[in-house]
C-alpha cells in the first residue's frame, strides 16, 4: 500500500515538474496554461479573496440544493402517485428538457439583479428537472406485484407508501439527486461567470480578462474540487442505497 | 399519445393564465410585460433581419459543431466499444469528464481559442462529443451476442454481420446519443455566445438582459425555446421510428 | 365443511369502451384441510379468481365467502398468499421478509423474530435467515415466500403458480417440499398451476378451468392415497387423471 502511495506521489511530482518546464521553457504559452508555480503564487497573493468568494458560491449552491431537493422531491412524489398526472407532467418535463436553461438566465438577471438571488433561482431550476423526473419515474416504475403482495400481507395505505413504495423508488430518486446536485453546482458557477459581483465564477471571469492565468486556474481548481467532491459524496450515497434495488437475479 | 398533447397544452394554458394573472395584479410591466405585447414583439422579431441573422449565425455554429463531432464521436464510441482493453483504459477518463460538465471550462477555452467562430464551434464540439461517445459505446455493447452467434452459424461474413445485425441493433441508442449531443451542443454554443461574443442569438439575448429590455428578451427566449424543442422532437421522432423498426432486436 | 365458497361469480373488466369477461359464472367450494388445485390454460382468469378469494378484488356479481364471511379486504390472519415471483423485498433478509406481515400487524420484535425463525426452520432455511433475496436461488426464495405466507398462521393458503418460474427438476423438488410442509401444518390450500403433473401430484381435488372467459369444466377428485412418494407419477391411476385433464383442456373428447 505504501509503495503505491509513494509511486503516486512521485508520478504527480514528475508531471508537475514537466509541466513547469514546458511553460517556463516557452513551449506552451503562459496565456493558455500557467505553470504550477504561477498557480501557487496566485494562491499566496489572492488566496484569501478566493476563499471569501468560495464561501459566497458555497452559500448560493447550498441554498439552491436545498430548494431544488425539496421542490423536486415533492413534485416527483405527488405526481408519481397520480398515474394520469404522472404521464402528463413527465411528458411536459421531458419536452422542456430540450430547452437550454442558459437562455433563461438573462431574464433572471433582469428580474433579480446581479447578486446571489439570480444565481440561486438559476441553480434551483437547473437541479429541479432531473430530481423531479427521476423521483416521478422511480415511483411509477415500481412493479405492481410488490404493492399487491404488501396489501395481501395486510399493509394499510401508509405502510404501503412508506415501507414498500418509497424504498423501491429510492435508487432512482438518489440517482436523480446526484445528477441534479451536480447540475446545480455547475449552474451556479456558470451564472457567476456570466454576470456577477462575487463568487468563484466571477473571480475566474475577472482574472481571465486580465490574463492572470494563474488565478484563473486556481479558481478553476476550486470549482473542480467542489464538483468532484459532491459527485463522489452522492455516488457513495447511491451505492449505500443500492440495496433497495429490486434486482432478482436468477441463480 | 393524446394525454401527452393535452398535458402540454394544459401546461401552456396554465402558464399563460399565471402570467396574465400576475400582470393584471399589477406586477411592474417593465419586468413582466403583458402577453399581447410579447406576441406582437414575436412577430416583429421574426421579420427583423438582424434578429434572423443572429439566429442564422448560431444555427451555423451549432450545425458545424454537430457535423464535426458526430463522425469523430461515433468513431471513438465504436473503437472503444469493440476493444475491451481500450474500453477499460478510456472509460474511467470519460466518466471523470462527465462528472464535470464542460460548461465550466469556458474561460479556459477563451484563453486558448480566443473569441470567435472557431472557439464557439470547438466549445460546441466538446459538449456534444462525450455524450455521443458514451451512447455509441453503450450501443455497441447492447447488441445481443446470441444474434451475432446465430448469424455466424449461418455463414455470414463479418461485413454482413456488421451491416445486418450490428448497425440496426445499435441505431436506436446511437440516435439517442445524437439527440442528446445536439441538445448539449446547443447549450454550449449559446453559453459561449452569451459569455463572450459579438454575434449570435446568445449574445443578443444577453445584451437585452443587461439592458433590462425585458419584452424583447422574453420574446427572444420564447422563439429560441420553440426552435430547440422542435429540433429535439424531430430527432426524437427519428429515434422512435428506429426503435420501432429495430428495437425488437434488443429482446 | 366448506371453508371457501364461490357462488355464481362473474368478473368482468371494462377497458375504455369495451368490457372483457375474465370469469363467467363459477361455482365451487373447498373443504377445510384439503389441497385443492385450479388448473387451466394461460389467461383463463385463475389469478383473478385467487385475488377475489384473497380479498384483493371484488367479483362483479356473485358471492365469495371464506370461512362464512364475505371479505372486503385482505385478512392475513385468515388467508396467507404465495406469489409466482416470490416478490420478496430486496432490502430485507430472509428473516426480515418472513417477519414482514407480522411487522405490518404490529407484532413486537421479539415475538415476530422467533416466529419467523420457526417458519424458516419449517421450510428448511434456518441457516439462511441472514441472507438477502439476491443471494438465494429461485427455489429458496419461493420457500421464504411460503414461510412468509404462513406468518400469521392462517387457516388457508392461496398459492398463485408459485413454482412456474423454476426449472422442472427444482419444481418437482419443491412440490415434494410443499407436501411435506402441508402435512405438518394441514392448512387448506388452493393452488393455481398450469402444470398438469403438479396438479395431480399435489391435490385432493382439481378444478379444471376453461380458457377465457373462465368457467369450471369439471371437478376431479384425486383418490390416490397419501403419503405420495414421487414414483406415484408412474402409476396408471395418475396417468389416467392427467390425460383426462389434458383432454378437457385441449377440447378433445376423452
Amino acid at each position: 500500500m505504501k509503495k503505491r502511495l509513494l509511486l503516486r506521489v512521485i508520478w504527480t511530482l514528475a508531471i508537475l515538474g514537466a509541466w513547469e518546464a514546458l511553460v517556463r521553457g516557452g513551449l506552451v504559452s503562459q496565456i493558455i496554461l500557467p505553470a504550477p508555480s504561477d498557480v501557487v503564487h496566485a494562491a499566496m497573493t489572492d488566496g484569501f479573496t478566493f476563499l471569501k468568494a468560495f464561501w459566497v458560491t458555497l452559500f448560493e449552491i447550498g441554498v439552491s440544493i436545498a430548494i431544488a431537493w425539496i421542490l423536486g422531491l415533492a413534485s416527483g412524489l405527488v405526481a408519481g402517485n397520480m398515474p394520469v398526472a404522472a404521464i402528463g407532467v413527465g411528458s411536459v418535463l421531458s419536452s422542456l428538457f430540450a430547452v437550454p436553461l442558459v437562455i433563461l438566465y438573462p431574464i433572471f438577471m433582469a428580474w433579480f439583479g446581479f447578486g446571489s438571488a439570480s444565481k440561486i433561482v438559476f441553480g434551483v431550476l437547473t437541479g429541479y428537472f432531473p430530481i423531479a423526473l427521476n423521483t416521478l419515474n422511480g415511483i411509477r416504475a415500481v412493479e405492481t406485484r410488490y404493492l399487491v403482495m404488501a396489501r395481501a400481507m395486510g399493509a394499510n395505505r401508509l405502510q404501503l407508501y412508506g415501507l414498500v413504495l418509497f424504498p423501491l423508488a429510492i435508487p432512482s430518486i438518489v440517482s436523480g439527486l446526484r445528477i441534479g446536485t451536480g447540475l446545480v453546482v455547475i449552474g451556479v458557477v456558470v451564472a457567476e461567470m456570466l454576470a456577477s459581483l462575487d463568487g468563484i465564477g466571477f473571480l475566474i471571469s475577472y482574472h481571465r480578462t486580465l490574463f492572470d492565468t494563474g488565478d484563473v486556474y486556481l479558481g478553476f481548481m476550486f470549482t473542480i474540487a467542489l464538483a468532484i467532491g459532491i459527485n463522489r459524496g452522492l455516488s457513495e450515497l447511491e451505492r449505500r442505497f443500492s440495496q433497495f434495488s429490486a434486482v432478482e437475479n436468477d441463480t | 399519445m393524446r394525454i401527452i398533447l393535452i398535458a402540454q397544452l394544459a401546461f401552456l394554458v396554465i402558464l399563460a393564465a399565471f402570467w396574465e394573472g400576475l400582470v393584471l395584479l399589477g406586477v411592474d410591466q417593465s419586468l413582466l410585460p403583458p402577453i399581447a405585447k410579447v406576441v406582437s414583439l414575436l412577430r416583429h422579431l421574426l421579420s427583423d433581419p438582424e434578429f434572423l441573422s443572429d439566429l442564422g449565425v448560431t444555427a451555423i455554429e451549432v450545425g458545424v459543431a454537430f457535423a464535426v463531432s458526430v463522425p469523430i464521436a461515433i468513431g471513438t464510441g465504436l473503437l472503444v466499444g469493440e476493444s475491451a482493453r481500450l474500453a477499460e483504459a478510456v472509460n474511467p477518463l470519460i466518466y471523470l469528464v462527465m462528472a464535470i460538465p464542460q460548461s465550466v471550462f469556458l474561460p479556459i477555452f477563451i484563453l486558448v481559442f480566443g473569441i470567435g467562430f472557431v472557439e464557439k464551434v470547438v466549445f460546441g464540439i466538446t459538449h456534444a462529443y462525450f455524450v455521443i461517445v458514451i451512447n455509441t459505446f453503450a450501443a455497441v455493447r447492447s447488441v445481443p451476442a446470441p444474434y451475432v452467434l446465430a448469424a455466424r452459424s449461418f455463414g455470414a461474413t463479418p461485413a454482413q454481420i456488421y451491416y445486418r445485425i450490428y448497425l440496426p441493433a445499435m441505431l436506436p441508442l446511437v440516435l439517442t446519443g445524437l439527440r442528446l449531443g445536439m441538445i448539449f451542443c446547443i447549450i454550449g454554443v449559446l453559453l459561449t455566445e452569451m459569455y463572450a461574443s459579438r454575434f449570435g442569438i446568445g449574445h443578443r439575448l444577453f445584451g437585452w438582459g443587461e439592458a433590462y429590455q425585458v419584452p424583447q428578451l422574453i420574446a427572444g427566449v420564447i422563439i429560441v425555446s420553440v426552435l430547440t424543442i422542435l429540433v429535439n422532437e424531430a430527432m426524437r421522432l427519428l429515434e422512435v421510428h428506429a426503435a420501432r423498426r429495430y428495437g425488437a432486436l434488443r429482446r | 365443511m366448506s371453508i371457501i365458497d364461490v357462488r355464481n361469480v362473474v368478473k368482468s373488466f371494462s377497458i375504455g369502451q369495451r368490457s372483457f369477461t375474465a370469469i363467467d359464472n363459477i361455482t365451487f367450494s373447498v373443504d377445510a384441510g384439503k389441497f385443492a388445485t385450479v388448473v387451466g390454460p394461460s389467461g383463463c382468469g385463475k389469478s383473478t379468481l385467487l385475488m377475489m378469494i384473497g380479498g384483493l378484488a371484488k367479483p362483479t356479481s356473485g358471492e365469495v365467502k371464506v370461512n362464512g364471511e364475505i371479505l372486503t379486504r385482505p385478512r392475513p390472519d385468515l388467508i396467507g398468499m404465495v406469489f409466482q415471483d416470490a416478490t420478496l423485498l430486496p432490502w430485507k433478509t430472509a428473516l426480515g421478509n418472513v417477519e414482514f406481515p407480522l411487522q405490518l400487524g404490529g407484532v413486537n420484535v421479539q415475538k415476530r423474530r422467533s416466529r419467523a425463525q420457526e417458519l424458516l426452520t419449517l421450510v428448511g432455511l434456518n441457516t439462511f435467515a441472514g441472507h438477502f433475496p439476491h443471494e438465494l436461488s429461485g427455489g429458496m426464495r419461493q420457500r421464504v415466500g411460503i414461510a412468509r405466507g404462513l406468518a400469521h398462521d392462517p387457516t388457508i393458503l392461496l398459492m398463485d403458480e408459485p413454482f412456474s418460474a423454476l426449472d422442472e427438476q427444482n419444481r418437482t423438488k419443491m412440490g415434494q417440499e410443499l407436501l411435506r410442509i402441508w402435512d405438518v401444518t394441514r392448512k387448506t390450500v388452493l393452488f393455481i398451476t398450469h402444470s398438469l403433473m403438479e396438479a395431480v401430484y399435489l391435490s385432493d381435488v382439481i378444478f379444471v378451468m376453461s380458457a377465457s372467459p373462465g368457467r369450471i369444466i369439471e371437478t376431479i377428485e384425486v383418490d390416490i392415497p397419501r403419503p405420495r412418494p414421487i414414483d406415484v407419477i408412474d402409476t396408471v391411476a395418475f396417468g389416467r387423471i392427467r390425460n383426462r385433464i389434458w383432454h378437457l383442456i385441449s377440447g378433445v373428447e376423452a
